[in-house]
């Protein structure tokens, strides 16, 4: 369920941003709180805090005192710029990696991109 | 607040040294993860904070005191142990209603809640309980008692996996709800490894290791590639574990800054390595130091 | 001090504390009456005497350890079974020590009333209208109910710091202390049967002690008995667990 080759927090902040990404949790509506998460996830609630805290620094996430966390307006769209700029690394460069190691050149992958998308 | 702190804490018996020199300090409401081989010293430990046994040398303060014959101390303090003896006699509901009066916070809705879903048969004599049944009314005095510090000394002996991932989840919903200082020791590292906030590993009396659990998370890496590759990498770094498979290799070392990239850099796929993982690294390292201290890294099969 | 935590570790479970004991004491007691009753009705035609003598016979009987027992291994089950437990709870040794030795004299009193009623009645009755001898033993004193009062306390007590103060020793040293215990008995024995056989002072002495009077041999259980405490309250102390 959570991404274990990162930081656990880093995995929470990326499953609640997946979250907003796909409208689960709307802009200005609150997400869950951290001991619900904690519970739902079964770690840490310290560590489902930090997850949340780092998205309270990023600006996605905004507490309410007393009230709790609310997605910021805007988020969505910051978020999928930032991830934007993350998916060449993330994804492009394995992704030439592997295909070096198979022989397989950028005019083929870029065919099978085309193949892949058709379908 | 620092809930425990021990400074060259030893307990020596005639024929081993159980503890030798421990100095920890545990930050007060987190879960503390206390593990380590058998024999490495846990139980001993926390028979010294709960004032159970005598220390040979060092000093110690648990919630600000030192807990031997403490009364205002030890109140606070509840300590779950896998090998509590019950008399013969008793039954659960015996214990639960002495305990009930032994700890200032004990709640008493959670005690029967416990009860019920553990299926504690509460009128049934002590010994003709299943070692899980025992387990169980430790874990409902552990969790009812709500005691400032509670240590669980391997609290789940015969329980199956429903009844344990039933204990995780009580254990964090109270934490969540009344905080307080938790330490855990258990065998079942996967399974614990998300709840701990912190991590002592002990290996013959001595802390092997004393770390918040999310630095833990960059500590060591594994490797893997042409073992040409691996070993190329590994020179120079420290390595916890290697082995071989023809001309392929993987390694765990432990990391530094920079390290990632630099093994995906040399053509290596980079995993991370979980506590788990670390721990039997760790602690296997240490006994192969302690054997041959001038080759720390085992080579597990060479081809 | 929570002592009344430690003193409900000793009596939560109340027919262990109290039931047996006393249903022991009953099944013991109608044990001893059907021997009375058959007795005076089978025999009581052809002899007429065999009522005084069966009377006589009984000061010796020993139908009340059925009470007496149970109660000898309270000691041993306090430092063996319920310290470990009090241990466990988070209890202090000076709370353990403290609420165990009140429950201590608590029992003993509770007991020895209990006898000392039973002898009152006993006597009053003559032997339940059959002449048995239950309560009114050597054991518990044929003296005054009060003798028999203070008589059974003290040794109902003694009897289980004495109790108390073993357990904890064989805790604290293990298998060693068994041995050497045994073997200052057996020494201890030894000397009394040497001296007996081959001292004719000591024999006197011996003698002396037999007819020694009430009193003095309640100071002697009394004795016994403190130093039982003063061993046992120093062990436990240092007790660790194990």
């Amino acid at each position: 369920m959570l991404d274990d080759s990162k930081p656990l927090f880093v995995a929470v902040a990326e499953q609640i941003e997946d979250g907003i990404l796909d409208g689960t949790y709307a802009e200005e509506d609150p997400v869950p709180s951290t001991n619900e998460l904690a519970a739902f996830l079964r770690i840490n609630p310290a560590t489902a805090g930090k997850g949340f805290n780092l998205l309270v620094d990023a600006g996605v996430l905004i507490k309410r005192r007393g009230i709790g966390m609310f997605v910021a307006p805007g988020a969505r769209e910051a978020l999928r710029q930032r991830r934007r700029s993350a998916f060449q690394d993330q994804f492009i460069a394995p992704l030439l990696r592997e295909a070096a190691q198979l022989g397989i050149t950028a005019e083929d992958l870029a065919d099978m991109i085309t193949k892949e998308v058709a379908r | 607040m620092t809930a425990i702190v021990t400074q060259g804490l030893s307990k020596h018996y005639p024929e081993v040294r159980a503890l030798d020199g421990v100095s920890i300090e545990l930050e007060e409401h987190r879960i503390h993860g206390l593990l380590g081989r058998n024999g490495a010293g846990k139980t001993t430990l926390m028979q010294l904070l709960t004032g159970q046994v005598f220390a040979t040398a060092g000093s110690m303060q648990v919630l600000g005191a030192s807990p031997v014959e403490n009364a205002d101390v030890l109140s606070q303090t509840c300590f779950i142990q896998e090998s509590q003896r019950y008399p013969d006699t008793f039954r659960p509901i015996d214990v639960l209603r002495i305990a009930a009066g032994a700890y200032p916070n004990w709640e008493q809705a959670l005690a029967d809640q416990l009860v019920d879903d553990f299926r504690l048969p509460v009128k049934r004599t002590i010994k003709k309980l299943s070692r899980g049944q025992l387990s169980a009314i430790g874990i409902v005095i552990g969790l009812a008692s709500r005691a400032p510090l509670t240590f669980f000394d391997e609290p789940y002996l015969g329980l199956d996996a429903v009844a344990r991932r039933m204990f995780y989840d009580y254990l964090l919903a109270d934490f969540s709800q009344h905080p307080r200082t938790i330490v855990l020791s258990t065998h079942h590292i996967d399974e614990v490894a998300n709840l701990l906030e912190h991590v002592v590993i002990l290996d013959q009396g001595r802390v092997l290791l004393d770390a918040d659990t999310d630095e833990l998370q960059h500590a060591a890496i594994g490797v893997s590639g042409r073992a040409a590759d691996v070993d190329a990498f590994l020179a120079g770094r420290e390595v916890l574990e290697r082995t071989a498979l023809g001309s392929l290799a993987s390694a765990t070392v432990t990391a530094h800054d920079g390290d990632e990239r630099a093994a995906r850099d040399a053509g290596l796929d980079v995993s991370p390595v979980s506590l788990q993982a670390l721990f039997v690294h760790l602690t296997t390292a240490s006994a192969a130091g302690a054997a041959s201290p001038t080759a720390p890294a085992t080579d597990v099969a060479t081809n | 001090m929570r002592i009344r935590n430690v003193v409900q570790l000793h009596t939560v479970n109340r027919l262990q504390a109290f039931g047996w004991p006393l249903v022991f004491m009953a099944l013991s007691l109608v044990v001893v009456l059907i021997i009375g009753a058959l007795i005076v009705h089978v025999t009581a035609a052809g002899e007429p005497d065999a009522r005084a003598s069966m009377n006589q016979g009984m000061r010796w009987n020993g139908a009340i350890f059925a009470l007496l027992g149970p109660l000898i291994g309270f000691g041993f089950t306090a430092m063996g079974q319920y310290f470990p437990l009090a241990l466990g709870l988070g209890l202090t040794r000076r709370e353990f020590a403290a609420g165990t030795a009140l429950v201590f004299v608590g029992n003993a009193a509770f007991y020895a009333i209990i006898i000392s009623i039973g002898k009152v009645i006993e006597l009053a009755t003559g032997g339940f209208g059959l002449g048995i001898r239950f309560f009114d033993v050597a054991y518990t004193g044929f003296g005054e109910w009060w003798q028999t009062l203070v008589q059974t306390f003290l040794l109902i007590l003694t009897v289980m710091l004495v109790g108390a103060a073993i357990t904890t020793a064989f805790h604290r040293w293990g298998q060693s202390f068994l041995w050497s215990f045994w073997i200052g008995l057996a020494l201890v024995v030894l000397g009394f049967v040497a001296g007996m056989v081959l001292s004719e002072p000591f024999r006197g002495f011996v003698g002396d002690l037999g007819t020694m009077g009430w009193l003095p041999w309640m100071g002697v259980i009394a004795l016994i008995g403190a130093i039982g405490a003063a061993v046992w309250l120093a062990l436990v102390r240092r007790a660790q667990a194990r």
